[in-house]
């Protein structure tokens, strides 16, 4: 992997080359609120804030958009179809490592056949150029094995001295790169960024209390009904863990007739396993339709399900779901939680 | 096919739920090719009693609207309660934290011999209705959506997923992270999150989400399921079990906080 140094006006250089050919997504201040951030189309380089520490909404967003229309549609004989696909290509900047990951997780849950086509062709579109960032209290990606990751990113930065280190990881990241004024990396600007993820870890105070594996053993095992119960009483059910998830990538689709009722468009929209109707089917009859049995669902379907299927947990670490919990049931504590009952458990067999 | 005939028709209410579907400008027209209108007072002189369709805006709060509801129930074949009086009481359940006699003097003072006076309830709690739009005022994306489905014959059941699902869906910033107190958690979606889209909490207007329990299909929420959403609230943000009533008073009265005659109530 080739390292190169760019200083901040380098860096600003490279953006508003980029800009010029293409529109570009990136966390930026949100103008509601000061100080919170989130992924928007940025309307000037200067809009990018690589030094912001978390959005609400996942940079999934720029590949699988919230809501989207999938295609149109004329009734008649035969009926005529009209699939709406973006060709041109874009740029996502400022993406943290656990978002990296959280990417390539989607890159692999959707490429299982039958292939996700609308994910697949936007993934295309995407230079994507990924930060280094300092965590908060609800960090935990050290737990998560995704503190560094860097896959899919084409480019990455990370702060030191000098300015950014400046990772190039694909052919398509060296030729964004190729104009642009830039020194290549000494031994010291290297050092400057092992040291800032040094720092990082050090500063993550969430942990994870289990490995992977053997938290794996503890949801397939069962037998943990009451302590689902008694997160599920504190849960509203309001979809909001998933609907900030940077790995959850389930959705409901429904058709929007416009007022000729003979034509009409295909929606799509993010999907939570935690609201009501989720698992209902034909007949009103629900898989899932206490509380408890979708709380316990998250969990299992992100750390047994996808994890067997996968060889990896569905969760990046990021937090969020546990920042934007109105009712504070935090990712890690639970998984914590369970792992000290099955301690306990097992001590007294 | 024969055009279905339309009609519109309002109990106590402020009637905005009518002015917001003339809001549908254009796109109202159209849908009415579809139609005939055969009653609007808001709209047009005159009226038919023929029609098929009968939207109710509006709360029923006299004897004489119990009977002239029961009188369209049975005119229509389709009745669609219109808004969040019509649906779930709204603000004109407010008054029923009150005994009937107390409020109607609170207002009346010495006329209030004048008046007829029952405890408010929406259209819903008197005749079956096919169809609910919810809102203070209506969202004009579901009034579009169930007019739609009344014209195709499908079947339309209001969202049962809380606010939070669509201000996610916008990156609408979380209005807990400016301290303010919201009843999105709780609240029916399907007015696109309108209020936190201006940065407003969510107060209720479209009603409490169904119970969790599906098995028990009723619509409406237990007075312990209240109670208990309730205490959860005030114990998260360190109100009392007053302010949080207030909260949700505003609009998600029925039946929960309906007084009953024989209670004893300190107001």
């Amino acid at each position: 992997m080739q390292s190169f140094v760019l200083s901040s006006e380098q860096l600003n250089v490279l953006f508003e080359t980029l800009m010029a050919k293409m529109p570009m997504m990136g966390p930026k201040q949100r103008s509601d609120q000061p100080g919170f951030y989130h992924f928007d189309w940025l309307k000037s380089p200067g809009e990018l804030v690589l030094h912001y520490t978390t959005t609400t909404i996942p940079p999934k967003k720029a590949f699988f958009p919230p809501v989207e229309t999938m295609f149109s549609f004329k009734l008649g004989d035969p009926p005529e179809l009209t699939h709406i696909i973006e060709d041109t290509p874009f740029v996502l900047a400022g993406v943290h490592p656990c978002d990296l990951a959280a990417i390539k997780a989607l890159d692999d849950a959707y490429s299982v056949p039958p292939a996700d086509k609308r994910w697949l062709a936007n993934r295309r579109r995407a230079i994507i150029i990924g930060s280094d960032c300092l965590p908060d209290e609800y960090c935990f990606c050290t737990s998560m094995n995704t503190a560094d990751a860097r896959l899919p990113c084409d480019l990455f930065l990370t702060p030191i001295d000098r300015g950014w280190l400046c990772e190039v990881h694909t052919d398509a990241g060296k030729n964004v790169l190729k104009n642009i004024q830039k020194d290549t990396a000494q031994k010291k600007d290297i050092e400057d960024a092992s040291q800032w993820r040094l720092q990082k870890a050090e500063k993550i105070s969430t942990k994870l209390n289990i490995n992977f594996e053997a938290f794996a053993k503890i949801l397939e095992a069962g037998g943990l009904t009451p302590i689902w119960k008694e997160i599920a009483d504190r849960c509203y059910s309001c979809g909001s863990c998933n609907t900030t998830c940077p790995t959850c990538f389930c959705f409901n689709k429904y058709d929007e007739f416009d007022t000729t009722l003979t034509s009409g468009i295909r929606k799509r929209v993010w999907d939570s396993c935690q609201l009501p109707e989720f698992a209902m089917v034909a007949g009103e009859h629900n898989f899932r339709g206490e509380r408890w049995e979708r709380v316990k669902h998250r969990w299992h379907r992100k750390f047994l399900y996808l994890f067997r299927q996968f060889k990896r947990p569905y969760c990046t670490g990021c937090g969020r779901c546990s920042r934007a919990c109105t009712a504070d049931i935090n990712m890690a504590d639970v998984i914590n939680q369970l792992a000290a009952a099955s301690e306990k458990e097992r001590s007294h067999a | 096919m024969k055009k279905k005939r339309i009609a519109f028709f309002d109990f106590a209410c402020c009637e905005g739920c009518q002015l917001s579907v003339l809001q549908l400008d254009e796109k109202l027209l159209d849908l009415l090719d579809h139609v005939e209108v055969a009653a609007w007072r808001e709209v047009m002189t005159g009226e038919s009693d023929q029609y098929d369709v009968a939207f109710c805006e509006g709360s029923i709060t006299r004897e004489t609207d119990i009977h002239r509801i029961q009188n369209i129930r049975q005119t229509a074949d389709i009745v669609v309660s219109l808004g969040s009086c019509a649906s779930i009481g709204c603000h004109n359940a407010l008054k029923n934290r009150w005994p009937t006699k107390k409020a109607l003097e609170i207002v009346y003072g010495e006329q209030a011999k004048h008046f007829d006076s029952i405890p408010a309830r929406p259209i819903t709690a008197v005749v079956d209705v096919d169809y609910q739009v919810l809102g203070c005022p209506v969202s004009l994306t579901e009034f579009e959506a169930v007019f739609k489905c009344i014209l195709t014959g499908q079947a339309y059941d209001p969202p049962n997923e809380p606010v939070c699902v669509e201000c996610k869906r916008n990156d609408y910033l979380c209005v807990f992270e400016k301290g303010q107190i919201c009843l999105g958690p709780v609240t029916r979606c399907g007015c696109n999150a309108i209020c936190t889209a201006f940065g407003e909490p969510c107060h209720g207007c479209r009603g409490l989400l169904d119970q969790p329990n599906l098995e028990a299909a009723a619509t409406v929420l237990t007075a312990d399921h209240l109670h208990k959403i309730m205490d959860a609230v005030a114990h998260q943000y360190q109100l009392t079990r007053e302010e949080v009533l207030d909260k949700f008073s505003l609009y998600n009265n029925w039946p929960e906080l309906t007084f009953e005659e024989d209670d004893t109530h300190d107001t």
